[in-house]
């Protein structure tokens, strides 16, 4: 049953503190201790959200969360295409994640290209017990071998990998040896390393820096630099969304040399330190190597978000501020010049949207950066949670969550379910090991990782998309047939 | 055909642990008994002595060889030596790579598999050093090992490696039926080395079973690649090790659970015993400069 | 501007306006320091070559696109089928993310299952921390008549004993002593995913019947006439179980199905999230001791539960996934035998409406070649019924088939004139068949969604069967075992074989006369 809908503030606070309570007499008393400190609710004027996160997730409670190997293969190095990545160790780590992270990408794939591929070495128990490097040094002969056109290799480790203490990286510099300075990564990615995917970001830049940016010196530019050069960090082109943010950068009349990692390239990643500005979207992704990037070779770093044309207006200008007034022209001129569309798209969906309840669990940026995009089209965020934030990422989120907000730091299964049922949302915006157990129920459901198999949902384009899929979720006639007529 | 007994001996390295293992497993090969021994140490020379040879091929040498253990069959790891004694080395790998606790478990799976242990009376596990992680305490899981037997001297590192031992047998003794069978001492001819020896199993509930004299003819017997009861079977030396081995035969169901002691407790029972010198609280952590100031 | 509020353009539509298509090609040229086209051409015509094949089979250490996935996935996969049980998977938390998916995307349902999340400290220190923990909580918050644990490289490396660790926990009173855990031992880097669903299968029949870990008496069989049913792993365990359940039922057979994942994965949108739902009562499968025999539908999936089940005194009979006419004959005459209940008039009905829907379209499928991968059993039981259609499987490749199967496969081509130009492939992965299919082309590929890479590159066209298909919708709730699921899986081939002809004959002017309005 449904809690009645809170008239004040005051009331939403404590209904939140009682839903808050009530969901934790479930567990066990050490265990209620430490899931309370992760939940909360959002008191304006305070500098975070007030619960604790980036902590060890509970044994056994379902959490949503994954792991270091996910955040450096899945997420960082994964969609950097004309590299090959070879999950490195047993055989299901590469399996589960192979291709269906969508991150876009053109290219020919298995020659010039592997995205969406699964390069594995496959660990049997010999390789366990006598251990993996002298698999690995021929694994990457026979990937020469065969995938001559590859720019590079990244080895992204599995458990065993720092279990059985194989040196990857001793094989790594032998084979860029003998392969004539060919780029070879090591990724001290263990999955039981850290806990959650946030300390595979974190190792995946480390890498980036080592094993790309301190061994590239000597190497030719490729370009001549322009006044205009950016380089979009931290976004995976996830349906796309790369590129309908670059287009609104090129429009405005800057020059993107790279996109970080959606669709990237080795050669963009080693132009990035010659940008003139790191344009920052998925600050918990990628802010490490921005801030590397800042420091070492000066280049300035802003964060900006692509989600809805009050946020894209924002950033757009907030962009154009790093540079003359040719660019700040361009970016009043791209945001004149999609006003029509985006006035348009609200009005259309607007309507039919106004009003609606909102929860959100994401990873990155998201739990945070999507609710612009929602209030331009009426709509309100009840709940948000981060699967994998830092102390960083609630204090970010107080510029865009609302006094009374319920705030959930790496929900477990058990806690979801309870405050979807209690707070009757009309949608969660959520992951695919949420979306049918919410469906289930009856709530209208979009996965907020994969854009659900649509996209892509950045910058102007992308946000006619957004509101399009909203809407289908929300008005499906389906869940008027949820329950049968002839039920109680 | 009688119950299976599975016994394993534990010790810190280089404590004469295969030396001893072997010897008794001949005596008791001897008095009739068939023995699988396996040999859970990498460096597979847990049946160099009865079988004349080292490094016989392995099961994960083979293992790695054939693409699995899948693809082995019982016959290609178990030799046959002295007094019918069947042997197989678990092996594994190069010190520093790879892991050698997940071969003891690979090689201890294969065998109940493939009904290794079919038709013995006892089946002994001959375990490298310490029980340093979940790998080398796959002997002492429940439906293993029933007794463990550890080899120790009156060294304190041997003695602290017993201690050790008691505390990983002590882990699973709880959910498993695994009990410390005793200590065998292997003589070092250091200071009350008897005495200590008792008092160590005293302090860890359990008993001395043993205490085997140092004798040159072990050597003599090991550069022939042979146990002492094979080598010299009338000599003093492999009558001890018959004792020893009615001893061990005798054992069955003594075992305790062990109650292993702290670090603390183990270096008052050295200092009891005189090995130790009791040094001054206020001189812990000075160096031979610092001391000679104050002096 | 391509966007507009009207007709929204999607991902497959937007990238392709001029717009787009500029921005990429300047992309490329200015910042992607792409090989020149020519060498790319000259490469991938390269890899289409005999002389590319021959390298690419000479790989030893390198595995690109396998079939096959690791144990814990089929762990999962068996303890989902036991009445309100929660697969617990002992080892690092990110694989219990990767299965859950890993099933959501194909049977688009919930996946529940948990994790002990061990990480850095439980490397070193063991996970027994982990365990007792884990099972306290998952035991307060989720209710699960059952615990069923697993584990995965993490804890299969570091060697955690899950016998002991369950004991202690229970000792510290994380779930009663007299609760039901069973366990059992799924190393990653040991056979694949079937491996995996038969040591579970294997742990849990062991816990019930063999006493329990030493907290209860073994227990005494006392022989009946019904029969238990193992599917394995199974991509089309909704609508197969259903299926069987069907089948026993018309012939009147008393059964157990030993692992029933058919109601939790296909729960209704009602207003109501069931976290458990159906699935093998425990008592269940504790008196399926007592069972004449036990039937297993794919060998490869119970190679060791099976051995264990005929230890208890039981007739075991195992299948390689029977897929059309004959397969499901030998099935069903082989239950029928040892129920001594006669195949029903339904069945025998139903049979000879598969053979006459055969009978109906097979010059269509006749001495049509085909490419199949998937699991050994799926593989071996398409490969017969295609042969059974007149159909040739040139090439059945298994990335988690061994010797034995490969040996199987042989003696079953040998069977038929229609076997006689095929080959099996034991341990190859899908980089090998894109090379097979370029130097031995076939006219269609049988496999799981990842053969859409094939299609795409070598233009064969592929008919989804198999684990997982992400990319299409509710072929799991359609039974492939049974004369019924021969008839589907007749169905599908059907559709492919026609929607190729119409696709090749749709140029007017050019093809008009093949373009038929009946076939």
């Amino acid at each position: 049953m449904s809690l009645a809908q809170p008239e004040s503030i005051e009331d939403l606070k404590a209904r939140n503190k009682a839903l808050i309570k009530e969901v934790l007499e479930v567990y066990p008393e050490k265990t209620a201790k430490r899931r309370a400190k992760h939940l909360g609710t959002f008191e304006d004027g305070k500098p975070d959200c007030g619960v604790k996160s980036n902590i060890k997730s509970i044994p056994g409670v379902m959490t949503i969360r994954g792991c270091a190997y996910a955040g450096s293969k899945g997420v960082v190095w994964g969609p950097i295409k004309d590299m090959i990545h070879i999950s490195h160790g047993p055989v299901g780590c590469g399996q589960y994640s192979w291709a269906s992270r969508r991150n876009y990408y053109i290219g020919v794939t298995g020659i010039d290209t592997f995205g969406t591929m699964q390069f594995t070495s496959d660990f049997q128990e010999k390789d366990i017990v006598f251990g993996g490097d002298k698999k690995l040094a021929k694994l990457i002969d026979e990937i020469q071998e065969l995938f001559p056109l590859n720019k590079g290799i990244s080895v992204q480790s599995e458990c065993p990998i720092g279990l059985i203490g194989d040196d990857i990286e001793a094989v790594s510099k032998a084979k860029t040896k003998e392969y004539n300075g060919h780029t070879i990564v090591p990724v001290r990615c263990e999955g039981f390393r850290g806990v959650s995917q946030s300390l595979g970001h974190h190792l995946a830049n480390d890498a980036i820096r080592d094993w790309v940016f301190d061994k590239m010196e000597g190497k030719p530019a490729l370009f001549e630099s322009t006044p205009y050069d950016v380089a979009i960090i931290g976004d995976y082109n996830i349906g796309g969304d790369a590129w309908s943010s670059r287009i609104l950068l090129e429009e405005m009349g800057l020059r993107v040399v790279a996109q970080w990692s959606g669709d990237g390239t080795i050669a963009e990643l080693e132009a990035t330190p010659r940008a003139k500005l790191n344009v920052l979207h998925c600050y918990r992704s990628m802010n490490y190597i921005s801030r590397h990037m800042e420091e070492k070779y000066g280049v300035p770093w802003v964060e900006y978000n692509f989600f809805g044309p009050s946020k894209i207006e924002e950033s757009l200008r907030k962009i154009a501020s790093h540079f003359d007034d040719k660019i700040k022209e361009g970016a009043e001129r791209v945001i004149a010049k999609y006003r029509p569309l985006m006035d348009a798209v609200i009005a259309k969906y607007r309507p039919r949207l106004e009003g609606k309840k909102v929860m959100l669990f994401v990873g990155g940026l998201r739990p945070r950066h999507v609710i612009g995009a929602y209030e331009d089209l009426g709509m309100e965020i009840v709940g948000t949670g981060y699967e994998f934030g830092h102390n960083d990422d609630y204090q970010r989120t107080t510029h865009y969550v609302k006094d009374g907000t319920l705030i959930y730091d790496d929900v477990t299964g058990y806690e979801f379910e309870k405050f979807v049922e209690k707070i009757q949302p009309d949608l969660v915006g959520s992951g695919i090991k949420e979306k049918y157990v919410f469906q289930k129920m009856g709530v209208p459901f979009r996965q907020m990782h994969s854009w659900d198999y649509s996209g892509p949902y950045h910058g102007y384009d992308g946000f006619a998309i957004f509101a399009r899929d909203m809407d289908m979720a929300i008005n499906s006639p389906v869940w008027k047939f949820a329950k049968a007529p002839w039920a109680a | 055909m009688s119950e299976l007994r599975q016994i394993a001996f534990y010790g810190k390295g280089g404590i004469g642990k295969s030396t001893t293992s072997q010897n008794t497993l001949a005596a008791l090969a001897q008095q009739g008994k068939k023995i699988l021994i396996v040999g859970c140490d990498p460096k597979a020379d847990s049946t160099r002595l009865i079988l004349h040879a080292k490094a016989q091929d392995t099961i994960l040498s083979l293992a790695a060889e054939a693409g699995s253990v899948e693809d082995l069959e019982l016959e290609d790891v178990m030799k046959v030596g002295f007094e019918d004694i069947r042997c197989v080395e678990s092996g594994g790998p190069e010190p520093g790579v790879g892991c050698a606790g997940r071969g003891v478990i690979t090689s201890i799976n294969f065998l109940e598999e493939q009904g290794a242990y079919d038709g013995v009376d006892y089946v002994s596990y001959d375990v490298l050093g310490d029980v340093v992680c979940g790998g080398f305490a796959m002997p002492i899981r429940e439906n293993k090992a029933q007794e463990i037997y550890i080899v120790m001297s009156g060294e304190m590192m041997a003695m602290y490696a017993g201690n050790n031992i008691s505390k990983g047998i002590l882990k699973y003794a709880n959910s498993g039926g695994v009990r410390l069978g005793g200590l065998v001492c292997n003589e070092r001819q250091t200071d009350k080395e008897y005495e200590l020896a008792e008092s160590l199993a005293k302090k860890l509930g359990t008993q001395l079973i043993y205490f085997v004299p140092r004798d040159n003819i072990v050597q003599h017997a090991e550069l022939r690649r042979m146990t002492v009861i094979e080598y010299a079977p009338d000599s003093v030396q492999a009558g001890h090790y018959r004792s020893l081995a009615e001893k061990v035969h005798a054992n069955k169901g003594n075992g305790i659970i062990p109650t292993p002691i702290t670090m603390d407790e183990l270096e008052d029972l050295l200092m009891e015993h005189g090995v130790m010198k009791a040094v001054d609280e206020s001189q812990v952590g000075k160096t031979a400069a610092d001391l000679a100031a104050i002096a | 501007m391509p966007q507009n509020a009207d007709n929204v353009l999607d991902h497959f539509n937007l990238f392709r306006q001029p717009e787009y298509l500029e921005m990429f090609e300047k992309k490329k040229k200015e910042f992607e320091n792409h090989h020149p086209d020519a060498e790319v051409e000259r490469v991938r015509e390269w890899a289409k070559t005999k002389e590319y094949q021959e390298k690419n089979f000479a790989r030893e250490a390198l595995t690109v696109n396998p079939a096959k996935a690791c144990q814990p996935l089929g762990a999962v996969f068996a303890s989902l089928g036991f009445e309100q049980t929660i697969p617990f998977v002992h080892g690092s938390q990110g694989c219990v993310a990767y299965y859950r998916s890993h099933f959501s995307r194909h049977f688009k349902e919930p996946t529940s299952c948990v994790s002990s999340s061990m990480t850095e400290d439980a490397a070193v220190f063991g996970g027994l921390n982990n365990m007792i923990d884990g099972l306290a909580n998952t035991y307060n918050m989720y209710k699960p008549k059952m615990i069923s644990v697993s584990t995965t490289c993490m804890a299969e490396v570091i060697g955690d004993d899950l016998n002991a660790f369950i004991k202690t926990s229970k000792e510290k009173g994380s779930v009663p002593a007299d609760y039901d855990v069973p366990f059992a031992h799924t190393p990653a880097f040991v056979g694949s995913h079937v491996t995996g669903y038969d040591n579970v299968m294997k742990g849990i029949v062991e816990h019930f019947w063999n006493g329990k870990a030493g907290t209860a008496p073994k227990l005494e069989r006392v022989p009946n006439n019904s029969i238990n049913f193992i599917g394995g792993f199974d991509g089309y365990v909704v609508g197969n179980i259903r299926e069987v359940k069907r089948i026993f039922e018309s012939m009147g057979v008393e059964y157990t199905i030993l692992g029933d994942p058919s109601d939790v994965w296909d729960t209704p949108t009602d207003g109501e999230f069931r976290m458990y739902d159906g699935g093998t009562k425990l008592e269940d499968a504790a008196n399926a001791i007592h069972a004449k025999a036990t039937f297993s539908m794919q060998h490869f999936s119970t190679e060791k539960t099976l051995p264990l089940i005929a230890a208890s005194g039981q007739e075991t009979y195992s299948f390689h996934h029977p897929v059309g006419v004959r397969a499901t004959d030998e099935f069903l005459m082989k239950v029928s035998e040892v129920t001594g209940k006669p195949i029903s008039k339904e069945l025998t009905r139903e049979r000879g409406r598969l053979v006459d829907a055969i009978a109906d379209s097979s010059a269509h499928l006749h001495g049509k070649r085909f490419a199949i991968y998937g699991d050994p059993d799926l593989c071996y039981g398409l490969a017969a019924f295609l042969m059974e259609l007149g159909a040739e499987p040139i090439t059945v490749l298994a990335s988690n088939g061994g010797k034995l199967w490969e040996e199987q496969m042989k003696q079953l081509f040998a069977s038929s004139p229609f076997g006689k130009n095929c080959t099996a492939y034991a341990g190859k992965d899908l980089w090998h068949l894109r090379s097979l299919l370029f130097t031995e082309p076939v006219d269609f590929l049988i496999g799981n969604t990842y053969g859409k890479y094939l299609e795409r590159d070598t233009g064969t066209p592929l008919i989804r069967i198999g684990f997982p298909v992400f990319d299409r919708h509710h072929y799991h709730r359609y039974p492939v075992w049974g004369y019924q699921g021969g008839l589907n899986v007749l169905v599908w081939l059907l559709d492919k074989v026609f929607d190729e002809i119409d696709r090749n004959t749709n140029v007017v002017a050019k093809s008009d006369y093949s373009f038929d309005i009946i076939r």
